[in-house]
């Protein structure tokens, strides 16, 4: 059992993995890290000892070696843990067709891409809900993306966590639920200060409602069924429908300073994790 | 069985489950199709929203209609509507099948197998026995009156039925139904042939007595018959007497050989409301001997076909060398040249006056007797009245013969009164010299005698002048003078020459003129009569129904003179009776008088048409449109479900309609597509085959022997091109003109036969944009031996009547240093199995180096010295020089493919020296 389940993510992973690089890497090459010296663990520099040095900070093994006296700068290192969690309920395993990938293989590609990257900047990651400390480096990553891919949550809700001040919360969902849903959680998660996105991540059929004819339609999460005579006649209201509900997760994170956006599967993954990625990093410096 | 009309269904029960229609209608009504299902994760949003229209559950009436029309289809299929099934046999008894197989019926057997099929068909269903009746049975046939017979073995019967060539005898047939076991209440259908047959009536009558009784028959049947050709003069009458006089209407007659050729095919036409009418064929005399079948064209009948006989063609011309009563004469001389004029024309016979009159001649030649006696007078008199005919030459005899009273009268058996002595025109003592022959009065057989140059007359017997001389006159001399009288007896004619038959008085004898003349004088007879045969003649090729000659059958027997003749019939099919040289026909004959009038039915008998008497079974194609409707309906359902919008992929939708597309076309063209298809395959095949590897190709001619050859030598030639050029062809390829593509190939050996068949108008066109295109085409007439003889050999005949529909231009023999001389040897000239001949090619003015030839066209046989047999000697010897020979024919092939093959380019090299030239300079 538990040797099948590694098999099929050892299986899925190199893919998931190869693509979230390429997109990562894609994104990467716009972005230049804090490159300057600060608080950290990795050595950035040796420089002259200045009046305002803290005296602690002289390196005596370099300063022994001449006259001067140095002061070792490790690189400026910020930190951030990043909390991501991703959808991976019933609703999510759904595409309307061939050429564009379900809706949860984009949320996965875009959480592992986005984890590679913060990584690469030097911030920690961890899965949401797993109860797990966030870390960086590459096997940090590794433990993420492990965790992201056997995480046995199938609920469409994001669990409630406790997490550190100024940690950073992304959730990647399609965020069908009702709009209520979200708004308790996600005040929750503000009101201890942590920042958040929210990625909406839909099928095309899901924004344009292309459907005609007489349609009997059937949830992914046993709902009801509807019934409808002629489908493309609810093409207007559906859509309606669904900007409402937009606009109101729009609503509900602002007030939370958090952000919203919409990622639709057929465009490629970079367009989505551009923004979200610069938008991250803006609110962390 | 229900019957509406001519419509009966044969499972009549299944039309009640019609009435479940209309509950169906309901059922439909509210039973829209089923809906889509359709995965949407976004489904909550979709909730408490009112869809648009409001429409009520139910199905578009079109494709309610579409459905109920497809229930009342299959149900309507189900009870097997066959429309004519109702063809005179009502009852529940056994039907009595009465069939008219007599020579009438040879022109239309097909169809009335089908009806006789139909009934059959209806027979077994219904499970009934039958009865099969044929109209010339005779008693020597099995008794089919006695027990009825089982369907299936019915149909076997009327499979191998054939009509016969010999007329119904319904007398006789009538008189043994009567004391048979037919049962009554039966349902009799009398399939007739449309002729008041004598006994019709009698045979209407008793077959009424039986049962229901239905005559199937044409109304108004077209029938033609042939009546005995008669010759008169030089042209043949024939009559044709059609059945029903009717409106004005043509016909064909054909005078055809023993191999089929068409001598002459003549129109002719039946005037409005007449039933006879007659044409004249003419034949040269050297085909009338050729000729043995006359036939109505188009009408397939033992009654249409006269089978023509030696009786009919030979023309015996008797010599009367032996007189006896002007004591010894010799005549022998005078009679050699008439004898070898008419030997190769006609049968020549010496003899006395009286035994060749009773051996029946054409025509008896008298040369130069004087006066005739009285019993021999009578005799030639009577013998004339009869159609013989007399030639007479004048000489010293008969001039002498009327010097007496110095003139020569009717009595002398002369045409016209005759002077006594004769004129003797030049001479030693006479101013007046020899006259030529002048003139020919149209209205004789000598009318358009073709010009034979200065024939002069020296002596002549005169000619008294009365009225009627010149009317009796068909040839004159110069001066006006008859050199040729004659005059009508009877049927037979009295003609005499007032010169001899010797040169000693003209030079006539010695001239073509001569030879044509007593041609056509001794055509004017009407052949022999009656020649008295002894043994008996085996039937040696007998005419079947259709007018076909072939095989004898069993029952024919042998033709024995002096027994009394049992007339046309079973044992006496109409043929030829003896061997092949030697054989007398007997042809049907129909005699005008009491022929043949159209029935007319009685009143109460039911009387039906061919036309509408073929059930027709619609099961199949009720079918075959339910099929069609259930497809369209599945289609239509897809759209309304919406799975043919264009969210479905567009491949879908292009399935979807390739299937219902697919499944329509095969419907509608059936097996003919799959036909199609499979021929198309064969063609791809050919193609392909033609056109991956360079071939050579030639003509398949039909003669077995030839086209093996053709195969052979091209694959000899092909490999010795491999072995020594860089052209490596494969197998080569035989060609149907007829429906084989001709553009793959750069080179066509065309062997010509004598026998090659004619070119269809397709296939001409075919060849003629071959040629058009740059192919090139070898014309190989295979007869160099034949050289010498006048007229063009036998395949130069056959390939001018061949080409008269191909575009072939201006010819010229190769002209030295044309490229076919080097482009890979360098030849001089071109021999294959024969050597000698010249090749011919398109003549271009000395511009060979433009163009390919289209057409070569040569008689060497190169095929012939090419080819291998299978152990891989050569086939045929080579002439005259042997194995030298065949490497140089095998160089001119090698030569002949590079020029196919590679054009003129070889044609640079006459450039050569010159640019050689300017290089130096």
């Amino acid at each position: 059992m538990i040797r099948e389940q590694s098999e099929a993510i050892a299986g899925r992973l190199p893919p998931l993995q190869v693509r979230a690089e390429r997109a990562a890497q894609t994104v990467w090459q716009g972005m230049h890290g804090r490159r300057r010296p600060g608080r950290g663990e990795a050595f950035w520099q040796f420089r002259h000892y200045e009046s305002f040095d803290d005296s602690r900070r002289i390196d005596w093994r370099c300063s022994a070696r001449g006259r001067d006296v140095y002061v070792r700068e490790t690189e400026w290192e910020a930190a951030q843990s990043v909390w991501i969690w991703c959808d991976a309920s019933p609703s999510m395993r759904y595409r309307s067709r061939r050429d564009v990938p379900e809706k949860i293989d984009r949320a996965g590609v875009l959480a592992v891409a986005l984890a590679i990257l913060l990584v690469e900047g030097g911030e920690n990651v961890a899965p949401l809900g797993e109860g797990m400390p966030a870390r960086g480096g590459r096997s940090g990553l590794n433990i993420f993306i492990e965790t992201l891919l056997a995480s046995s949550a199938k609920t469409s809700r994001p669990p409630l966590e406790p997490l550190p001040q100024y940690a950073q919360v992304v959730l990647i969902s399609d965020f069908l639920e009702s709009a209520e849903t979200y708004r308790e959680l996600i005040a929750e998660f503000a009101t201890s200060g942590c920042g958040g996105h929210c990625l909406q991540v839909l099928d095309p059929s899901e924004e344009s409602f292309p459907y005609g004819g007489r349609i009997q339609f059937e949830g992914t999460e046993e709902e009801t069924p509807r019934l409808l005579r002629r489908a493309e006649s609810l093409r207007e209201i559906y859509q309606d429908r669904l900007a409402e509900h937009r606009a109101t997760l729009k609503e509900l994170t602002s007030t939370a300073d958090w952000n919203f956006a919409t990622h639709g599967t057929d465009s490629s993954p970079e367009t989505a994790l551009l923004p979200l990625f610069t938008t991250m990093t803006r609110s962390a410096i | 069985m229900l019957s509406i009309g001519s419509l009966a269904f044969l499972n009549a029960w299944l039309l009640s489950a019609l009435l479940v229609v209309p509950a169906l209608w309901l059922f439909l009504r509210v039973t829209p199709p089923a809906p889509r299902r359709v995965l949407f994760p976004a489904i909550r949003l979709l909730y408490r929203a009112k869809s648009a229209e409001e429409k009520p559950d139910t199905a578009p009436w079109w494709l309610l209609v579409m459905r109920l029309l497809l229930t009342v289809l299959v149900i309507l299929a189900l009870a097997h509507p066959v429309f004519n099934a109702n063809d005179g046999t009502p009852g529940k008894g056994p039907v009595v099948i009465v069939i008219d197989d007599g020579w009438t019926t040879g022109r239309d057997w097909s169809r009335r197998t089908a009806v006789m099929q139909g009934l059959v068909n209806r027979a077994k269903r219904e499970n009934r026995r039958l009865f099969l009746i044929r109209t010339t049975w005779t008693p020597q046939d099995p008794r089919p009156f006695d027990k009825p017979i089982g369907p299936s073995r019915a149909e076997g019967l009327i499979n191998a039925m054939q009509p016969k060539p010999w007329p119904v005898r319904l007398v006789p047939l009538l008189e043994v139904m009567q004391v048979s076991g037919l049962p009554v209440s039966a349902d009799v259908v009398w399939v007739s042939n449309g002729v008041d047959d004598p006994g019709e009536l009698a045979m209407i009558t008793y077959l009424r007595r039986l049962g229901s009784l239905t005559i199937v028959m044409e109304p108004k049947p077209d029938l033609r018959v042939l009546m005995s050709p008669k010759r008169i003069g030089r042209v043949i009458q024939v009559d044709v007497i059609r059945l029903a006089a009717g409106p004005e209407m043509s016909f064909a007659v054909r005078a055809t050989t023993a191999d089929g050729r068409v001598l002459a095919r003549v129109e002719g036409q039946f005037s409005d409301g007449e039933r006879r009418a007659s044409i004249k064929v003419s034949l040269p005399i050297d085909l009338r001997n050729d000729l043995t079948r006359i036939e109505i064209e188009g009408e397939s009948t033992a009654a249409a076909v006269k089978l023509l006989d030696d009786r009919f063609k030979h023309q015996p011309v008797g010599l009367v060398s032996e007189t006896g009563f002007q004591g010894k004469q010799p005549l022998l001389d005078e009679l050699y040249f008439i004898d070898r004029a008419l030997a190769p024309f006609s049968e020549v016979t010496r003899g006395p006056l009286d035994a060749l009159l009773q051996d029946d001649m054409a025509a008896l030649i008298l040369a130069d007797v004087g006066i005739v006696p009285q019993t021999h007078r009578i005799k030639l008199l009577k013998w004339m009245e009869k159609g013989g005919v007399l030639v007479r030459f004048g000489g010293p005899s008969l001039a002498a013969a009327g010097l007496g009273t110095n003139h020569l009268g009717s009595e002398g058996l002369v045409p016209v009164r005759l002077r006594g002595g004769d004129r003797t025109l030049g001479g030693a003592l006479s101013w007046a010299r020899p006259l030529n022959i002048h003139s020919y009065n149209s209205d004789g057989p000598f009318a358009h005698m073709p010009s034979y140059g200065k024939v002069k007359v020296r002596r002549q017997v005169l000619a008294e002048p009365t009225i009627d001389l010149a009317s009796k006159t068909w040839a004159r001399l110069a001066d006006g003078t008859p050199i040729v009288t004659a005059e009508q007896r009877g049927k037979g004619w009295l003609v005499l020459f007032h010169t001899t038959a010797t040169p000693e008085w003209s030079d006539l004898a010695l001239s073509g003129l001569f030879v044509d003349m007593l041609r056509r004088v001794v055509a004017l007879s009407s052949g022999t009569f009656g020649a008295a045969r002894e043994g008996t003649l085996l039937p040696f090729e007998t005419l079947d129904g259709f007018g076909v000659l072939g095989e004898p059958p069993a029952r024919a027997r042998a033709l024995s003179p002096g027994k009394v003749d049992p007339g046309v019939g079973p044992t006496r099919p109409p043929g030829y009776y003896g061997t092949e040289l030697e054989r007398l026909s007997i042809n049907l004959e129909i005699d005008p008088g009491s022929l043949i009038e159209p029935l007319a039915a009685p009143s109460g008998v039911m009387v039906r048409s061919f036309a509408n008497n073929v059930e027709t079974d619609f099961q199949p194609v009720l079918f075959a449109a339910a099929l069609f409707l259930f497809l369209t309906d599945m289609l239509a359902t897809m759209l309304l479900r919406g799975q043919l919008t264009p969210t479905s992929s567009p491949t879908d939708t292009l399935i979807g309609g390739l299937v219902i597309g697919i499944v329509t076309l095969s419907l509608v063209v059936g097996t003919g597509t799959a036909r199609a298809q499979l021929l198309e395959k064969e063609g791809d095949e050919f193609r392909l085959k033609a056109s991956l590897e360079t071939r050579l190709a030639y003509v398949i001619t039909g003669n077995g022997a030839i086209d093996k050859a053709s195969k052979s030598g091209l694959s000899s030639l092909s490999e010795v091109l491999t072995r020594r050029t860089a052209i490596e062809p494969a197998d080569p390829v035989g060609l149907n003109l007829e429906t084989d593509e001709l553009a793959f190939f750069a080179l066509i050996y065309w062997p010509i036969t004598p026998d090659h068949p004619a070119l269809s108008e397709k296939a001409a066109r075919r060849v003629n944009a071959y040629m058009h295109n740059g192919g090139t085409v070898l014309f190989d007439t295979r007869d160099q031996f034949e050289r010498g003889i006048p007229g063009g050999t036998s395949g130069l005949r056959r390939l001018r009547a061949l080409s008269r529909d191909l575009d072939i231009p201006a010819l010229a023999p190769v002209p030295p240093g044309h490229v076919l001389t080097k482009a890979f040897y360098l030849l001089k000239d071109f021999p294959g199995r024969f050597t000698g001949g010249l090749v011919w090619i398109h003549d271009l003015e000395e511009d060979h180096a433009s163009e390919v030839t289209p057409v070569i066209i040569g008689r060497h046989d190169w095929v012939g010295a090419w080819a291998r047999g299978q152990n891989g000697s050569f086939l045929y010897p080579v002439v005259p020089d042997g194995e030298a020979q065949r490497e140089m024919a095998f160089r001119f092939g090698i030569n002949l493919v590079m020029y196919a093959l590679t054009g003129n380019y070889k044609a640079d090299q006459v450039h050569v020296p010159e640019i050689l030239e300017r290089l130096g300079q």
